[in-house]
């Protein structure tokens, strides 16, 4: 499904190279639930931007469902971020003068889908999350767990294969938090491989996997099933 | 896939600064389709052929001081060396020149009678050189001989019997047909025949404003008042020799007057003209500015939308939105408000143009400049926005990460 060798991610300045990732290997198997931790800085939003496709590693070869991400061009990273991945942000990411409606169809316009295709789909989405009734609504007139719920609704719309969440209940209060998580865990046993960014270890444990990175590198791989560390070298 | 649904409203909630623009681009349309057709229209007006042979004459002003002077034998004197001077083709006294805003005018009818309309001329007293000097073209009929010229002082109100007019004069008294005319009678103070002898292609009217420009006529006469004006035709390219050498022989054969005013009619154009030439640049700086601010202020708006959604557009660019597809989506919704705003601009234009025409006469616009100017300023507005939508195109979609809001 995923797979990671040797990523490398450093920013250069004109004096300094920052190295934000150092080889990092990872392999997400289909149905995978893996969340990442550790300490602001350590390189956890760069790695989920790879991941996601909306940044490019230095160096490093990274395979998504078959395909060899490096060979893609803007365009094709685009495709495969519309095709292939759904994304849930901190901080929601609505658009703000649009309604759920017209949120959710957001990357459904980019796929493509005929108007009829795309209504079907944002409604089933919707109903799914417990928002069918407030299509119409703007964002700014729903709670925080709502907007985070319309966001995965708009994430699922396009049937994506895998779900990155940036940091998910970031924004929200414990219970809302849970109901999210409740949400997410439901959806990854529906068959969607789910990479989540998270500061609450409470939540990291109970994905399937914990990654713990620091200083760039992968420290830790926790396998909850099991409940056995792996050491990483 | 298009996104005119949510764009719209998505715009009708935020609509402040692109009902703004909106407005910014119909005011321009109105200003600018109405500013462009005045110039067109002075344009067309300054390019009216006057008739004369412009590149090749000149006139000069004689002007008698000394007492006890015999103006005809030296106008008659004057007029044979300015003829006999080699390069010279032809030469006349005249009493106006077109186009130069100073000069007769009466009214012809085809009627005798007190209580017939007439038509009104500008008159121009030549004599058998007249058709050549002015460089005019003989379309039917013929010249005056030299024994049709006829001496006129100041005072006198009698009128010769014959008379070249324009086709367009002939055209206002004969139905439009200017074949009719020749060899018939018109009546000048009401009462006096003067017999169409021939008919000139155009001659223009000293006043270039005036609504019956193309009514000129000739009479075979010549003023003998201490004030004169000789006009002369040269070869071609000996103008602007014999314009001094003339002046300086006119000026030095006599010390009884003086010669001044000695201009060509290329000058005399350009002077009449000079209004309209200013007014013609003034309407096209202003179109520019007018054009420049609207294409800045679009800019304007752009940038500082892309600003407030630059989350927005990292956003897109994460769900699947390629690069292509941001620039669109601003160059789209730039299409949108500047279609509002070419729509009330042309509502502008429409209603700006019907105040003009009552007010100042101005023709009714043509809708074929009216659609262009709509499509010259959506394409400026799509000129404008490219910029800013390239800059959005180019936000990182690892913005949607960045930065928790």
């Amino acid at each position: 499904m995923l797979s990671m060798k040797h990523i490398t991610k450093s920013f250069a300045t004109d004096n300094v190279v920052t190295h934000a990732l150092r080889e990092i290997n990872l392999d997400l198997a289909e149905g995978d639930f893996v969340s990442v931790t550790g300490p602001s800085g350590s390189g956890k939003t760069t790695f989920l931007n790879i991941a996601g496709l909306l940044e490019s590693a230095t160096a490093g070869e990274y395979w998504l469902d078959g395909e060899d991400i490096s060979k893609l061009d803007d365009k094709g990273r685009s495709r495969m971020r519309n095709q292939k991945i759904g994304f849930i942000f901190q901080s929601f990411n609505l658009i703000p003068d649009l309604n759920l409606f017209d949120n959710v169809d957001v990357p459904l316009r980019y796929r493509g889908f005929n108007a009829a295709e795309r209504k079907k789909r944002i409604e089933f989405h919707l109903e799914q999350v417990g928002l069918a009734s407030r299509m119409k609504h703007l964002p700014s007139q729903l709670s925080g767990g709502q907007q985070q719920r319309v966001a995965i609704a708009r994430a699922l719309a396009t049937s994506p294969r895998f779900l990155l969440a940036d940091e998910p209940t970031g924004n929200l209060d414990s219970s809302m938090a849970q109901s999210v998580m409740a949400l997410l865990e439901e959806i990854n046993r529906a068959g969607t491989t789910i990479l989540m960014v998270t500061h609450d270890n409470t939540l990291a444990a109970q994905a399937k996997r914990q990654i713990y990175i620091k200083d760039g590198r992968v420290q830790e791989i926790t396998d909850n099933r099991n409940i056995h560390n792996l050491a990483v070298g | 896939m298009l996104e005119l649904g949510p764009m719209l409203r998505a715009l009708m909630r935020n609509k402040i600064g692109a009902l703004l623009i909106a407005l910014q681009i119909a005011l321009t349309l109105t200003i600018m389709v109405n500013a462009i057709f005045m110039m067109i229209e002075r344009s067309a007006q300054m390019a009216r052929p006057s008739g004369l042979d412009e590149t090749n004459t000149f006139y000069l002003t004689n002007t008698v001081f000394a007492p006890d002077y015999n103006l005809q034998a030296a106008l008659a004197q004057d007029l044979q060396r300015i003829r006999e001077t080699p390069g010279v083709v032809a030469a006349t006294q005249i009493n106006a020149i077109p186009l130069s805003g100073g000069g007769w005018s009466m009214s012809l009818q085809n009627k005798a009678g007190d209580d017939i309309d007439g038509t009104g001329v500008a008159v121009y007293m030549v004599d058998e050189q007249g058709v050549d000097a002015l460089g005019v073209e003989l379309i039917a009929g013929e010249n005056f001989a030299p024994s049709d010229i006829i001496w006129r002082d100041e005072a006198a109100t009698e009128w010769p019997d014959k008379i070249i007019i324009t086709k367009a004069m002939a055209e206002a008294m004969f139905d439009g047909d200017w074949n009719k005319a020749l060899g018939q009678t018109l009546y000048i103070n009401n009462h006096e025949p003067m017999r169409i002898v021939g008919i000139i292609k155009t001659l223009q009217a000293p006043w270039n404003g005036w609504d019956k420009v193309e009514n000129a006529m000739l009479v075979p006469q010549q003023l003998d008042g201490r004030n004169s004006r000789f006009f002369i035709r040269t070869e071609p390219g000996r103008r602007d020799a014999l314009m001094p050498q003339l002046e300086k022989a006119l000026a030095e054969s006599d010390k009884g007057r003086i010669i001044r005013s000695v201009k060509t009619m290329e000058q005399t154009r350009a002077d009449s003209y000079r209004e309209d030439q200013a007014t013609y640049r003034i309407l096209f700086t202003v179109i520019v500015v007018l054009t420049l601010i609207t294409g800045f202020g679009i800019v304007g708006l752009a940038m500082f939308s892309i600003n407030r959604r630059t989350r927005q557009i990292g956003t897109r660019r994460a769900l699947g939105a390629s690069q292509w597809q941001i620039m669109r989506y601003f160059m789209l919704e730039n299409l949108l408000i500047s279609t509002a705003g070419v729509v009330l601009g042309v509502a502008g234009a429409i209603g700006l143009n019907i105040w003009l025409v009552s007010s100042f006469a101005m023709k009714p616009l043509t809708p074929g400049l009216l659609i262009v100017g709509c499509f010259a300023l959506l394409a400026v507005g799509q000129l404008a926005v490219s910029y800013p939508a390239l800059i959005a195109a180019r936000i990182s979609p690892a913005t949607a990460t960045r930065g928790r809001a």
